[in-house]
């Protein structure tokens, strides 16, 4: 399985009277992109705003962000299950529009708590485009086109969410297919054929199992996770890692651009580095998991077994890289998986979000299992918080919030997207003093 | 910089441990250690006093002496208050922390101190105050000085304290968000690399810091047992009287169930922020088998369900938090002659 990234970097984002891609210059008709959007008749009307790095602009709430990316005509499926009949992702010629992003805006369901209702968990999201937060936030730097789908009043809840997935990932494909048929800046192959072949003898085999959805929150029956699919029932998948990169896999609803974001499956910063590792004949990358973490012990058994035994006996992995989906109940299933897997002979590296809340390095120790002691702390930025920016712009997904982010005076490391990250991309640690 | 330096009868010179007994003597300017300190905090620092007290006296009277040397340094108008160096000596390093977090405390000045890490002093005061890891070589002395006062520099202000292996002083336990060069990505491969090879490594947690918990012995007769239900998983009557609050939560509740047979739907809600409440909302007994119980009870399985449950969130809670209303909880259901307990969590 063969993936090449096209790579387009993108230097100028504007609206113009025909949506095209000119070198590194990408314009495009919002009229148009509007007109398409709308063919889902669920929405009543939408905004359509670019934003750029800098801009005194505050954008909320957040529902997920996502890079503009479009299979080349006849190349395969864009996000299959979403958007397309299902196909399998991750080979053929992927457009990549560097340096931009869509970012879709929730409005939530007016009103409650902080002028916005969620339908689960999770924290009110924000892109700050200028100061201190943007320079923090993995998102600070790109062009984003901001997508504000408004749904007609009485389109239900699960609904909508399904209309903003769908928002999301059509706006990302219409933007990049500006790209189809132009010569790209770069190219990046993804390829591991022949992997257990010459010159890779010896080397050591490494997997990454990662957390797609957390069940402690449930999902609506036609949310879209994995191959379109809601995740619900759902075994450990092995899967080809460029599967992962190329549109199989997008965040769920719940805790949605808390530290998971669809960009970084995209970008999956773990496996990007195991994919380094692999080219540079440093270790044999030997395939990834999806999996899920649990809302019930027998399920959080099944799981953590399945995914330890596809690590051992269908990877023949040396090693495993285990990551968790937001919050806290998930590191219940990463903990117990990296012990099954240790017991396998596998070395284990994980990485767990602290929430200590009083700062003390002993309330961020979880757990204490004898083996499992390669752990990655990165912080949920509970002690963070910046002076909110002065802004001239606030994109919001109703007037209430748009009323409380304009007043924001602080802004809390934890509410500004691409500051923690669950997939591996933040820099932010907690360091113990 | 005045300073008062803390010393015990043998690094005064009065003694070896046939002068553990002595009460404190107060000495104007330095002494023994006190001298190389001077030199080491650089000009402008004095010892303007030296206090010099007995292992033995300091153990058996510890109010009496940190009182004594609290008043000493605030009488000195001292900057900074030093103890030790203290090596291995435990009844030392118990009185230099405990002097240095007085006075930290009442004064809110700089204090220091330097021990070895198996000094039971340093598990004792390492949260509350700096203590510089002296090793058990006392012929390091100067150079466990000069880490001591620069680290005290750095205290009174001059300089930004860094991380406790750079530094040289045994963690205090807390966390401190940081943006640092490597993605968590890169951090976790060079992790997983280094433990493939057999590298060493360091785990960006304590992990070895939760002890596991015993197993108590099984109840002897589960039908002469008053048992009580506590759930972490927030069930609270309709309106949360306590406002327990769904995460981080300082307080529980206790809740009657005195003559009830089963819990209503509608009556409770569950303030707990980490689960889908909805399957507990729609029928309590998921969380609380109050109906379950009473039936054992009159079966006789049981002796008796306690007449009320408590509740609390267990969502993101610090252990010391956790502990204490663990505690708490015990406390009243001992009191109330509870024998056994059914722990619900979700």
């Amino acid at each position: 399985m063969t993936l090449t990234l096209a790579n387009h970097p993108i230097t100028e984002f504007f609206a113009g009277p025909k949506t095209l891609l000119d070198g590194s210059r990408l314009q495009v008709d919002l009229e148009e992109l509007r007109r398409y959007l709308l063919e889902d008749q669920r929405l009543e009307s939408v905004d359509l705003e670019i934003v750029r790095p800098g801009d005194p602009c505050r954008v909320g709430y957040v529902f997920d962000i996502v890079e503009p990316r479009a299979k080349e005509t006849g190349a395969g499926p864009d996000f299959p299950g979403i958007l397309s009949p299902i196909a399998a992702a991750g080979q053929g010629t992927t457009h990549v529009l560097r340096g931009t992003a869509v970012a879709v805006v929730d409005g939530g369901q007016p009103g409650g708590e902080r002028g916005y209702t969620s339908r689960r968990g999770g924290v009110a999201k924000i892109l700050e485009m200028s100061g201190p937060p943007s320079q923090a936030s993995s998102f600070g730097d790109l062009r984003h086109l901001v997508v504000v789908p408004h749904p007609h009043p009485e389109v239900a809840r699960h609904s909508v969410l399904n209309a903003l997935r769908l928002a999301s990932v059509k706006a990302s494909v219409y933007l990049a297919r500006t790209a189809q048929g132009k010569t790209p800046d770069s190219t990046q192959v993804f390829d591991l054929d022949g992997s257990d072949y010459d010159g890779r003898k010896g080397l050591p085999r490494v997997a990454y199992i990662g957390q797609v959805h957390g069940h402690q929150h449930g999902t609506e029956v036609d949310e879209h996770i994995l191959y379109g699919g809601n995740a619900r029932g759902m075994l450990p998948v092995p899967l080809h890692p460029n599967e992962w990169l190329d549109g199989a896999v997008v965040v769920s609803y719940s805790w949605g651009a808390r530290g998971l974001d669809t960009y970084f499956h995209q970008n999956h910063p773990i496996i990007l580095d195991l994919y380094r590792l692999h080219d540079s004949k440093e270790i044999t990358f030997a395939g990834v998991v999806a999996t899920t973490s649990s809302g019930q012990l027998d399920e959080l058994n099944r799981n953590c077994m399945v995914a330890a035994q596809i690590v051992k006996h269908t990877f023949k992995a040396d090693g495993v890289i285990i990551t968790k989906y937001a919050g806290g109940a998930p590191h219940s299933d990463m903990f117990e998986t990296a012990r099954l897997c240790e017991d396998l002979g596998i070395k284990t590296a994980i990485m767990v979000s602290d929430t200590a809340p009083d700062r003390r390095a002993e309330s961020a120790a979880l757990m204490n299992i004898p083996g499992v002691d390669a752990v990655v702390n990165v912080s949920e930025a509970a002690d963070i918080s910046w002076p909110a920016p002065a802004v001239e712009t606030v994109i919001a997904g109703n007037p209430e919030v748009e009323t409380l982010l304009a007043d924001l005076t602080e802004l809390p490391g934890v509410s500004v997207c691409g500051v923690t990250n669950n997939q591996g991309a933040s820099r932010l640690q907690s360091i113990i003093y | 910089m005045r300073v008062v330096h803390y010393l015990n009868q043998f690094f005064g010179g009065i003694g070896g441990e046939e002068q553990a007994g002595i009460p404190p003597e107060i000495r104007p300017g330095a002494v023994g250690p006190g001298r190389l300190l001077e030199q080491v905090l650089g000009d402008g620092s004095h010892v303007v006093t030296t206090i010099i007290c007995g292992d033995n006296y300091a153990a058996e009277n510890v109010q009496e002496v940190t009182a004594m040397v609290t008043q000493q340094v605030k009488e000195a108008q001292a900057e900074l208050l030093v103890a030790g160096p203290c090596f291995q000596a435990g009844r030392y390093g118990t009185a230099a922390g405990a002097v240095c977090a007085a006075v930290q405390e009442d004064l809110s000045i700089p204090v220091i101190t330097a021990m070895a890490g198996e000094n039971p002093g340093v598990d004792l005061y390492r949260e509350s105050i700096y203590i510089v890891d002296s090793g058990d070589d006392v012929s390091r002395m100067r150079d466990v000085l000069a880490d001591m006062a620069r680290l005290a520099n750095k205290l009174a202000g001059q300089g930004v304290i860094g991380r406790p292996a750079d530094e040289g002083y045994f963690s205090q336990g807390k966390l401190r968000s940081e943006f640092v060069e490597n993605t968590a990505a890169r951090r976790l491969t060079g992790m997983l690399l280094s433990k493939m090879r057999g590298e060493a490594f360091e785990a960006e947690v304590p992990i070895k810091s939760i002890e596991p918990v015993p197993a108590p012995p099984p109840v002897p007769d589960m039908s002469r047992a008053t048992v009580a239900i506590v759930t972490d998983g927030g069930l609270v009557p309709k309106g949360n009287p306590d406002q327990i609050p769904r995460a981080f939560a300082q307080v529980w509740g206790a809740y009657s169930i005195e003559g009830m047979d089963s819990l209503q739907a509608g009556e409770y809600e569950v303030a707990h922020g980490g689960y889908d409440n909805r399957p507990v909302e729609q029928d309590p007994h998921r969380l609380v088998p109050v109906d379950v119980l009473r039936q054992m009870e009159r079966d006789g399985l049981v002796g008796k369900l306690h007449p009320e449950f408590l509740s609390t969130t267990g969502n993101s809670n610090p252990l010391e938090n956790s502990r204490r209303m663990g505690r708490e909880m015990a406390a009243r259901l001992i009191e109330a002659g509870v024998d056994s307990v059914i722990l619900t969590s979700t």
